[in-house]
């Protein structure tokens, strides 16, 4: 879209005479060398070219940082319109929903300086390979990028996750929606780990705010070592702790145990301290395994293995 | 990609759109005020009407009365050295403030630091007499007390950062970050020995340290590091008892171990190298050693084994090696390959902690445990056409599990475990998917998937019923996953975009083995349009609705003691979401914008539980006169809506107006009893109840005065 109201653009200025190679020599606005371009791109275009001067793009004194041809290429055929062509030729790369330029050289366009660090491994994202251009998600033209702020960032991500916007607006829910968190407080949605997170497993990416959860304990639950996601769905769920389920049955997953722990659900009729009608009201079976990420009792005790203590 | 807007409870957010954007009724600015960063200073009063107990759990505003607002985004560059001053304040009147400031001479060198607090306030109010809740030692009252005082759980992490960063030149850089997180407070907890309430003290602190050396050349990228966490915590040991009204103890103390204090040292190496333009191959290693060896606390009195641990030498270390490799071979054809490795391995001694003096029947040992998976991935990308391609893929992971068996019988079985293990462990998945462009203005895309998880032969627990299910993380399973794309612009100024998604789920079970999940699915539709209705109005709205079944089998016991049949459960669980989101902004008069926006979410949670009894008793739990019932449906619903209109008093100032309305309603029982009225721990003892009030309702009035400048 952006690119058809540039041309509708330049063909009006051409209509009128007012074609580029008449205009007089001008000078860079923003960007070094970026004349070429904004003697006739400025705020007109659907997005305003003249902002990317006040991000870290626009820092003309890093000579790292690019101008408009780094990232849209020489793009001779659209400044200087052959004669014989009836429409303007688009720039060599554009970026905009409707661009026909290839994803892997829109991306590569910011790789040419970005490929290091945090994004070493892009490649092989799930991102990268199900199409989606750096441009997809960042807005670079913008004084402020929607997707580097957490407050703004999951209106982005949920353009095509919608089961997650669902689940963070669910009762029990990491503080998203607060603006206190935000999608890559986990996710580095540039890497190759599982999942895409920070970290290089579910447990490690936990751990980095739950680190009393990484023990290793006297007692182990082997379930909580292994994969928090096994009993918890960290965007958001209806249940406290975001619990995938309710105890008993999320407990009943796993466990087949006899006595209580084979109880049914049911809400007790009234006060009771029988383990066999506990399992479902206030906090379910946790109502005495309270501490269920692992133990460290060394009492001589059976139940010292059974997170009671 | 286009972006729609959810909707935000922070006070910021809708502001800060507005700020970001020039002020109606301006003048045309110039190209130099257009390219030079820009600041906003937010500054107000807003007030809540009510108590927002369950919405207002993270946002530092839980309760009624006046807030004072303020938030600073400033950002100064100086554009002869490239030196930039950035100060991102939000919410500092709020519980949930936070900031960060940023000196940084780009490409050179810079600094930072950072402060954030994370509120949270459970929506719970406790009625407890309780003493001492969320402190070591806590006291329940015997008989149970019925005069009882407010006490609400919560915590507050309160973090700080500082980071460090020196461009080393050509293309290398060094970065440092330090962050240190101080979390104190309490939450909803057990006494453990008695289904009592208590509540877990929290007073610890988490320490992050990341030093990272990157090199980013064109053909050859890389990264070396080392990330070193560690946690404190104050509280190790919390010793419960009941007390009588006299104060005097009157059981033996139930001491409730707390996570110990623990650490984590990562050497990590991660790179890439472009073989050529078109293939380029990267690779990662990483090794990580977890270590826990504080005291081990033990209670005065308690009865110890001699040859329990005094301190766990607890040690998990971590392996990783990955090798990836992608190419666009044609111009058509791209396809990538990997290769992980990664093997937790707790090195954790194993201990004996429990032996009673009659025998090992119930013996308990510590059970170190290990997980190391082998994954690698194959898929290709074809593209047919300029707008078509298809793409295929497979998955495989191997899993290794070990856990040491030590209390053994004669059979061999180790008689401390309670649920089946599976040693071995594999999961293949394929799947494909086409993408096509239909027309200049739709798009779509299908995909299809299926996983087979499947493994040896489980290893046996200590009884037999134990061994009738297949563990939900490691039972047979075959998934199906479908996944439905649409995104259509009938109009220049309307899109929309349709999704569908499906997923099933079917686990393995077998007469010899019979219980736990049989079968899940998961569904979800969801829409959203976007339509510009001229240059200054704008209209979104979105719905999904998600649909989440489970179906689970198992065995319930005859119990005397309780007069319950044996009898097979057959538990349909289901999970139901409807959530409905608009929004519309615009240009009521020059110098006037506004908008609003509409968060509507329905949820139910049912619970329908079958039990046929299998034996002679009842269906039905009873004792001391008390029963249960089956498990009614819970149903939460939630409104929030949020109006706001800013008036631009000068061209670079503006005075906002808010207005925000919270409903919460929600018939939850999880604190009931079967009539409704609240539950309420113990029988003799105790006599806490937990309370959550059932309609919560709130109105926000705020002001804000907005100045924006360069």
């Amino acid at each position: 879209m952006k690119t058809l109201l540039v041309v509708a653009l330049l063909g009006a200025l051409l209509a009128t005479g007012a074609v580029a190679q008449d205009k007089p020599a001008r000078k860079d606005l923003v960007l070094n060398g970026d004349a070429k371009c904004t003697r006739c791109h400025n705020e007109g275009d659907e997005a305003p070219v003249l902002a990317i001067g006040k991000t870290k793009h626009g820092t003309m004194a890093d000579a790292r940082t690019p101008t408009c041809t780094s990232c849209h290429g020489e793009s001779d055929g659209h400044v200087n319109k052959p004669a014989n062509a009836t429409e303007r030729p688009r720039p060599d790369r554009t970026f905009g929903k409707h661009s026909k330029t290839p994803m892997e050289e829109r991306s590569g366009a910011c790789l040419a300086c970005h490929q290091g660090g945090n994004r070493i491994q892009w490649h092989m994202s799930a991102h990268s390979n199900r199409d989606v251009a750096c441009s997809s998600c960042h807005q670079i033209h913008a004084a402020r990028d929607k997707v580097r702020d957490k407050l703004t960032q999951p209106d982005t991500c949920f353009t095509c996750h919608k089961e997650q916007r669902a689940q963070v607006n669910r009762p029990s829910h990491h503080p998203v929606i607060e603006g206190k968190m935000s999608c890559s407080s986990c996710h580095n949605v540039h890497g190759g780990n599982p999942k895409q997170l920070v970290r290089d497993s579910v447990t490690e990416t936990c751990y980095t705010c739950h680190m009393e959860k990484r023990g290793p304990f006297v007692h182990n639950h082997p379930p909580v070592q292994e994969d928090c996601a096994i009993c918890h769905q960290p965007h958001g769920t209806t249940l406290p702790s975001m619990l995938k389920a309710r105890p008993p049955f999320l407990c009943q997953e796993c466990h087949s145990h006899s006595s209580h722990p084979s109880q049914a659900g049911g809400l007790p009729t009234g006060r009771t301290t029988s383990n066999q009608m506990l399992g479902s009201v206030a906090r379910g079976c946790l109502n005495c395994h309270t501490n269920i990420h692992g133990s460290n009792s060394t009492q001589n005790s059976a139940t010292a293995g059974r997170f009671r203590r | 990609m286009g972006s729609k807007r959810i909707f935000k409870l922070t006070a910021l957010c809708a502001a800060l759109a507005l700020a970001w954007g020039p002020a109606l009724g301006q003048e045309e600015p110039s190209a130099a005020e257009l390219s030079k960063p820009e600041s906003v200073v937010l500054v107000g009063l807003g007030y809540w009407t009510d108590d927002r107990p369950r919405l207002g759990v993270y946002d530092g505003m839980q309760e009624k009365g006046p807030y004072f607002l303020l938030d600073a985004l400033i950002s100064r560059r100086d554009d002869a050295t490239g030196t930039w001053f950035t100060l991102d304040a939000r919410n500092l009147g709020l519980d949930s403030r936070e900031f960060r400031a940023e000196w940084l001479r780009q490409g050179d060198i810079g600094v930072s630091i950072e402060y954030n607090q994370i509120p949270y306030a459970s929506p719970y109010t406790v009625m407890t007499a309780t003493q001492g809740l969320g402190t070591s030692m806590q006291r329940t009252p015997t008989p149970s007390a019925t005069s009882l005082g407010e006490w609400q759980a919560g915590t507050m992490r309160e973090g700080w950062s500082a980071g460090f960063y020196k461009s080393l030149g050509g293309g290398t850089d060094f970065r440092v970050s330090l962050k240190n997180e101080h979390k104190e407070g309490s939450r909803l907890w057990g006494r453990g020995g008695a289904p009592e309430f208590a509540a877990e003290p929290i007073d610890s602190d988490t320490r992050q340290l990341e030093a990272v050396v990157s090199h980013a050349g064109k053909a050859f990228q890389i990264q070396a590091g080392y990330y070193g966490s560690s946690y404190t915590n104050r509280n190790s040991l919390v010793d419960t008892a009941n007390i009588n009204a006299a104060g005097t103890t009157l059981t033996n103390p139930f001491y409730l171990s707390l996570p110990l204090d623990n650490q984590a040292h990562q050497l990590y190496v991660n790179g890439g190298y472009n073989f050529t333009e078109r293939t380029r191959g990267t690779f990662k290693v990483a090794y990580t050693r977890a270590t826990q060896d504080e005291d081990i606390p033990v209670g005065t009195g308690v009865a110890v084994f001699s040859g329990a641990p005094t301190h766990l030498d607890g040690r998990l270390d971590t392996t990783l090696a990955q090798l990836g490799v992608s190419s666009r071979a044609t111009s058509n054809l791209s396809w990538l390959a990997s290769l992980r490795y990664y093997n937790a391995d707790e090195k954790t001694p194993q201990y004996r902690v429990v032996q009673p003096a009659g025998g090992c029947g119930t013996c308990v040992d510590t059970t170190p445990l290990a997980f190391k998976t082998l994954s690698g991935k194959l898929e290709g990308t074809y593209r047919l056409t300029a707008g078509t391609s298809l793409i295929g893929g497979f998955e495989y992971a191997d899993q290794d599990r070990r856990v040491p068996v030590g209390n053994l019988n004669a059979a061999g079985v180790d008689q401390q475990r309670y649920v089946p293990w599976r040693v071995e462990l594999q999961e293949l998945t394929y799947y494909v998917q086409g993408r096509r462009s239909l027309s200049e203005t739709l798009n779509g895309s299908i995909r299809y998937g299926h996983s087979r998880r499947d493994g040896p032969d489980f290893t046996l627990t200590n009884e037999a019923q134990s061994d009738l299910i297949n563990p939900i993380h490691i039972a047979d399973r075959d998934r199906d996953k479908f996944r439905l794309m649409l995104d259509w612009s009938p109009l220049q100024a309307l899109t929309l975009t349709f999704n569908a998604e499906y997923a099933r789920d079917e686990y393995g079970h077998s007469d010899a083995r019979p219980y736990g999940l049989l079968e899940g699915s998961a569904t979800l539709y969801s829409i959203d349009a976007a339509y510009s209705i001229s240059e200054n109005w704008q209209v979104s709205a979105w719905y999904s609705r998600d649909n989440a079944k489970a179906t689970q089998l198992g065995q319930r016991n005859a119990n005397a003691g309780v007069a319950t049949a044996e009898a097979v459960k057959e538990a349909n669980l289901e999970d139901i979401g409807d959530t409905f989101g608009a929004g519309l902004k615009g240009t009521i008069a020059p110098r006037l914008k506004g908008g609003v926006d509409l968060l509507l979410s329905k949820n139910v949670n049912k619970y329908p539980e079958t039990i046929t009894p299998t034996g002679a008793g009842g269906v039905f739990p009873v004792t001391g006169g008390v029963t249960t019932v089956p498990l009614p449906d819970i149903q939460n619903k939630m409104t929030r809506l949020k109006l706001y209109a800013s008036y631009a008093l000068q061209k670079q100032t503006e005075v906002r107006f808010d207005y925000w309305y919270d409903r919460w309603q929600t018939d939850d029982w999880s604190w009931l009893f079967a009539n409704g009225s609240t539950f309420t721990y113990g029988t003799t003892t105790d006599g806490t109840q937990v309370l959550q009030a059932p309609k919560q309702s709130a109105n926000f009035f705020g002001v804000r005065y907005i100045s924006r400048f360069q």
